[in-house]
């Protein structure tokens, strides 16, 4: 293994993340390449995550661009100080200084303020740029994003054209609500991020709730698995697993039944819908899976989890 | 041409552990395999070859998962795609079952690449096996299990077709307009720009005499058409086939699916500008026409296999359908209440919804309704005209 993707490997790790070496590689060649990497993944799998972990490994500071609908150029982009336009103007009432020469002043750097893109591209060290959940922005602010991190220069009429000091880092994640352009595509490295294997699970929970019992955490594990095969409004991801894991400690609980899953079911199910779901249709036979389990003995591995998994009915 | 057949001799890189003898050999093996990805659809040129160059200059060629991963990063680009490239990765670059990683001795690293490097030798590379492999893949798949009946269609009179598409122009443009979240400057908005006001004040020596405003923009809808062809609705299915084509003419962004036991996509189809011509092509691509009806399974294959290009919250999905479905109710909810949520709305239309007497009372409509916003009849150019009410909101 190149030394540098281990090193990030165990960055990743001391994140409480615990990393394949996919990821690592992934966000290795990116700072390599000097390509942005675009990271998709259902919600709660630790897409941003990643992020953070880039910029520790890189010692550099990572700005945020959270996306939503309605995100526009400007807002991502600088903004004038309007207050403090407008006090100025007040200020230098008195002085009879051509108009021209006043304008200029009031659009003048220290007027501006820089949001995260143009944060970005101006620093002295360079930043990581984490554009989140761009799928959320339209197509419109794509293309706009996609000329930026082809330049790394923005044009602000006032001003001219800025051009960048340092070239970030970027990353970008996406929850797929929205199939993205194949020009941005075809602009970053790919990764995706799927929901955590049983193992992997386990000791990801027993990293971050360091007081669960190794009994409830293989519970926990194997009804996660199952939890994930039905077919739900919000499938749970890791940071659910690790409310939930909370919320049973919390409730002194050191094993799973009826009773301890309907107490913490809010923790799991953010959605009514998949709440009452659950209790209603599921939660009887995700219990005999763990029971079945049980019954074997054996310390739990991976398969008898994923074909305790393939005994619930679910449609495929 | 085989790919593999450019490497000179398999190549170096072919064997395990990934040991470029002469450098070469590894770029034109590269080069054969961005090829063959290519040839497989995937989005994969010069460009990306260049890029996967420097990945594996910057990674440990000597360890073959390592290779695997940077290559994966580099040239897959969508989870899709990364699918085709395992399989021809694996198929590509055989190595041999029993070569455990060698241990000793780090094979000769390639030294670092820069990007304009890496293109020009990517190009020198490229040109000369052009025209090869592209062609060699991907024969059309047909399923068996799907009736293949083909359609004959009449035609409307001309007469009817022009008021046809007068209704449905005035149709589309009410529901084609939606207020988007995004501002614009305008004279009588609701909003103070107070970027332009100021500017402007800057005139008058910063006196605010005028207040600009904005106002929020009005986009574009997209809409989503799934039609129903099966037995049932063979009555309407020819009608409402033009109505599809009409609304898509008169539309830009609409997207249209026909379905009665499985799904087809016939936007392209309907592209066409002649009608007739379209509507024969239409019935060439669907292959099973007035068969049986699977509404849920029909549109939960529109979810999976659509849903992420074709839904957002500015899309209105229109299902026409009678809603005799005979495949599975509860698959047919969920299915709908996956659509609700990811859709902006839902409206049926249901030519039997006329008919005197007529009750939802069917499994499928009755599953169906709870998740749909808009209920209204399609069964003559009179309710279409009405259905510009519905529509409006």
């Amino acid at each position: 293994m190149h030394p540098e993707i281990a090193r990030i490997r165990d960055l990743l790790e001391v994140g409480g993340y615990i990393a394949d070496r996919t990821i690592a590689t992934s966000v290795y060649l990116s700072t390599e390449l000097r390509k942005p990497l675009l990271i998709e993944g259902a919600a709660g799998v630790g897409k941003t995550e990643v992020a953070k972990v880039m910029a520790r490994a890189l010692q550099a500071d990572l700005i945020r661009l959270q996306c939503y609908e309605g995100l526009d150029a400007t807002t991502a982009l600088y903004e004038w100080n309007y207050q403090k336009q407008l006090l100025h103007i007040r200020i230098s009432e008195g002085n009879n200084r051509p108009l021209d020469e006043r304008e200029a002043e009031i659009f003048g750097q220290p007027f501006l303020l820089k949001r995260p893109l143009l944060d970005a591209i101006t620093r002295a060290q360079p930043p990581v740029l984490l554009v989140d959940e761009i799928d959320r922005a339209d197509e419109e602010f794509e293309a706009f994003l996609l000329e930026v991190l082809s330049d790394f220069q923005v044009t602000i009429p006032e001003i001219g054209t800025i051009s960048a000091t340092a070239v970030p880092y970027v990353v970008l994640t996406s929850n797929r609500t929205r199939e993205l352009g194949d020009a941005l595509r075809r602009r970053c490295l790919y990764l995706w991020i799927d929901y955590p294997t049983f193992e992997k699970e386990i000791e990801i929970v027993r990293r971050k709730v360091p007081t669960i019992s190794a009994h409830l955490a293989e519970q926990i594990g194997a009804f996660m698995q199952m939890v994930r095969r039905i077919r739900l409004e919000k499938t749970p991801g890791v940071a659910e697993t690790l409310d939930w894991s909370a919320a049973l400690l919390a409730l002194h609980r050191d094993h799973l039944d009826r009773d301890a899953v309907l107490e913490t079911l809010g923790a799991l199910f953010k959605h009514h819908d998949d709440a009452a779901a659950v209790r209603s249709q599921w939660l009887g036979l995700l219990l005999d899976g763990i029971a079945a389990l049980e019954e074997r003995g054996e310390p739990w591995s991976h398969e008898a989890v994923a074909e305790a998994a393939e005994r619930l009915p679910v449609r495929p | 041409m085989e790919p593999r057949s450019r490497g000179r001799g398999g190549g170096a890189v072919a064997r395990s552990p990934v040991r470029p003898a002469r450098r070469g050999d590894l770029i034109s093996n590269l080069v054969g395999f961005c090829r063959l990805l290519r040839g497989r659809g995937l989005g994969v040129g010069p460009a990306e070859a260049a890029d996967a160059l420097r990945a594996l200059a910057a990674v440990d060629l000597l360890d073959r998962h390592e290779t695997y991963l940077a290559l994966r990063a580099v040239l897959a680009s969508g989870p899709d795609a990364q699918a085709i490239f395992d399989a021809a990765f694996w198929e590509f670059w055989r190595f041999p079952e029993s070569a455990a990683p060698a241990e000793t001795g780090r094979a000769e690293e390639l030294p670092p690449i820069d990007g304009a490097e890496a293109l020009q030798r990517v190009l020198r590379e490229w040109g000369e096996g052009a025209g090869g492999d592209e062609e060699r893949e991907r024969a059309p798949a047909y399923s068996p299990a799907e009736v293949l009946t083909r359609k004959e269609f009449g035609s409307f009179s001309a007469d009817e077709l022009d008021e046809i598409s007068a209704v449905l122009a005035a149709i589309a443009r009410r529901v084609a307009t939606r207020v988007s979240r995004r501002m614009r400057h305008a004279r009588r908005g609701r909003v103070l720009d107070i970027r332009r006001t100021l500017r402007r004040s800057l005139r008058r020596g910063g006196e605010m005499t005028e207040l600009l405003l904005r106002e929020r923009r009005v986009q574009k809808t997209r809409i989503v058409l799934l039609c129903d062809v099966s037995g049932s609705m063979d009555l309407y299915s020819r009608f409402l086939i033009q109505f599809i084509y009409s609304l898509q003419h008169v539309m830009g962004r609409v997207d249209t699916y026909v379905f009665s036991t499985g799904l087809s996509r016939i936007t392209g189809a309907l592209r066409r500008d002649d009608l007739r011509a379209a509507l024969d092509e239409v019935s060439r691509q669907v292959p099973d026409w007035s068969g049986g009806t699977k509404i849920g399974r029909s549109v939960q294959s529109f979810l999976d296999e659509h849903g992420a290009r074709s839904l957002s919250g500015r899309t209105v999905v229109i299902i026409i359908s009678d809603g005799w479905d005979t495949g599975d109710a509860d698959l047919l909810a969920a299915a709908m209440r996956e659509l609700r949520r990811r859709a902006d709305r839902v409206i049926w239309l249901n030519p039997l919804l006329a008919s005197p007497g007529y009750e939802p009372i069917c499994q499928g409509m009755r599953v169906a309704l709870p998740y749909v916003d808009v209920f209204a009849p399609a069964h003559n150019l009179e309710s279409l005209r009405r259905l510009e009410r519905y529509l409006a909101g």
